[in-house]
């Protein structure tokens, strides 16, 4: 098992596009934490979960983007025709999926893991300059959350890529999803009175975990509906990439 | 070493391959050959575990693919579709796979310094030609030293060299004992690699045979001509040799040319021309598998 997550990992660092997710992270996290010191008030920077809140507002993005990573780790062998020599190596097809699944969950964690980077370069520095002072324990709490979070986001998106195949299809039909078609469900769940039903939906369900607003379900329930969701798409990997012939 | 027993596979309404049974011995390469579409590749990837027989059963090494512990280390596979990520290199392409077959990555330089591509090893493989692709596969095939080895149309996009150079490797490592099958559409570009043949069309096994029953299958007639062509058909017809005579002086003879010239010899016959008609392997080929084609002249 060691020796093909070891794989899995060769695998994203010898991709420049990897790379360029990280990137894209960083300046986003840095650009997100910026705009959240700069459109506060002094008084606002001051209170206890300003800056809980400073690192979940990264870990929204950080998260998207682990869950296309997760999508793109699995869809790619099947792009590029890659699949078969994994499956070479790793003929047992629930083993490789669980492969995926952890390598997507590691990749987010990953993700978040520069983000945080970011987060707190951009905090440290900009709040230094305007004396605010710096309270560990909350940003500690919000990574700890965001880790969980954006780590989530790539086990569900690597569950998502095992389940679909397609990377067109998989990327846009679950973009559709977060932003189009799941609003439109909480907005007619809305009309029917039935608006805590829309927490249990994938996309608010994962922005329940790394959301501090606290709409929606507590952080537990929407870790755990996460993890129910990220299970469904698992089976459907499993059955999906169980039976395809790699012709 | 390589087992496959009553193999079936359909694609939906499609049977790809029927009922097909042979086996790959170790200590031999077996050409495994049809034309396009038999049923080759399906077979080939039936094997490596990468399609699901839809009847029958397939074995490497005594078990079930997905049964091989380390299984990259057993058994080394080259397939028809490139299977590498374009944007990797190709070092880091085999570096992948030796990670995750748990191969020292020491080997990753023996085997592209084997398939002449230590020089390219850094070039993303996007980068590559046909032929260098086909060299990084066949290097990725042979990175674990495995005891059998399962290559689809290993020959397409070589150069003439390079497929010298893979005819004598591959008999070389038949010698040391390893099982090796290779699969082609053109029996002349395998005959002079492989032991045995299997072939196959439209799904189904035509014929498992010895290369050497394959060429024999290509003999045929004898042409002989002679200013004294009459005497030498009479000569021909009492030694109980079927003869036909074709007008211009020439005589077809169902003998080996040996035979005739030892007659004509013995006999004072001038001969200007004895020559054996052989069909082309790929007649025979082309005969056995039922294709169009004509039987040498």
């Amino acid at each position: 098992m060691t020796r093909l997550l070891a794989a899995e990992a060769l695998k994203l660092r010898t991709l420049r596009s990897t790379w360029g997710f990280g990137l894209v992270a960083v300046l986003l996290a840095g650009l997100v934490t910026a705009g959240s010191i700069g459109g506060a008030g002094q008084q606002d920077r001051l209170e206890a979960e300003f800056q809980f809140q400073l690192v979940l507002d990264a870990a929204f993005p950080a998260a998207i983007l682990a869950l296309l990573m997760g999508m793109i780790l699995v869809t790619n062998e099947f792009r590029h025709g890659t699949i078969a020599r994994t499956l070479l190596a790793v003929p047992r097809r629930a083993r490789f999926v669980g492969i995926k699944l952890l390598t997507g969950a590691a990749t987010g964690a990953a993700l978040m893991l520069v983000t945080l980077v970011a987060v707190a370069s951009t905090a440290v520095i900009w709040l230094g300059l305007i004396d605010v002072p710096l309270e560990l324990g909350d940003g500690l709490h919000g990574a700890g959350r965001a880790f969980v979070g954006v780590a989530l986001a790539g086990l569900l998106g690597a569950a998502i890529g095992g389940a679909v195949h397609s990377q067109v299809g998989s990327l846009v039909g679950t973009l559709v999803w977060i932003f189009v078609a799941e609003p439109i469900c909480w907005a007619l769940l809305g009309l029917l009175d039935l608006d805590g039903v829309a927490s249990y939906l994938p996309a608010a369900a994962l922005g329940g975990v790394v959301d501090s607003s606290g709409e929606g379900l507590p952080f537990a329930g929407s870790v755990g509906m996460t993890l129910a969701w990220a299970v469904v798409a698992a089976a459907l990997a499993l059955v999906r990439t169980g039976r395809r012939d790699i012709t | 070493m390589i087992e496959v027993e009553r193999l079936t596979k359909r694609f939906g309404s499609t049977l790809a391959v029927d009922d097909l049974s042979f086996t790959v011995a170790p200590g031999m390469v077996t050409g495994f050959l049809g034309p396009n579409g038999a049923g080759k590749s399906t077979t080939m990837r039936a094997i490596l575990g990468l399609v699901h027989p839809s009847a029958g059963h397939t074995s490497v090494l005594g078990v079930p693919y997905r049964d091989l512990d380390r299984p990259t280390q057993r058994v080394g596979a080259l397939l028809e579709t490139f299977d590498a990520h374009p944007g990797r290199s190709g070092r880091n392409h085999l570096r992948v796979l030796a990670v995750a077959g748990g191969i020292p990555r020491s080997r990753v330089e023996d085997v592209l310094a084997l398939v002449d591509m230590a020089g390219a090893g850094r070039r993303r493989v996007k980068s590559y030609s046909l032929g260098m692709r086909q060299r990084l596969g066949l290097a990725a095939a042979l990175l674990g030293d495995p005891e059998v080895l399962v290559l689809d149309e290993p020959a397409n996009g070589l150069d003439p060299q390079g497929i010298r150079w893979l005819r004598d490797f591959l008999r070389s490592l038949a010698t040391e004992g390893r099982a090796i099958l290779i699969s082609s559409h053109v029996l002349s570009e395998v005959a002079q690699t492989v032991d045995d043949v299997v072939i196959i069309h439209r799904g189904r096994l035509v014929r498992h045979v010895a290369m050497g029953d394959v060429e024999a299958m290509a003999a045929g007639a004898t042409t002989v001509r002679s200013p004294d062509a009459e005497r030498l058909a009479s000569l021909l017809a009492e030694a109980n040799l079927d003869v036909t005579a074709s007008g211009d002086g020439r005589l077809s003879v169902m003998a080996p040319p040996e035979q005739i010239g030892e007659l004509a010899a013995a006999n004072a016959v001038v001969l200007h021309e004895l020559r054996a008609e052989r069909a082309t392997l790929e007649e025979v080929f082309l005969e056995l598998t039922g294709e169009p084609g004509e039987r040498g002249t």
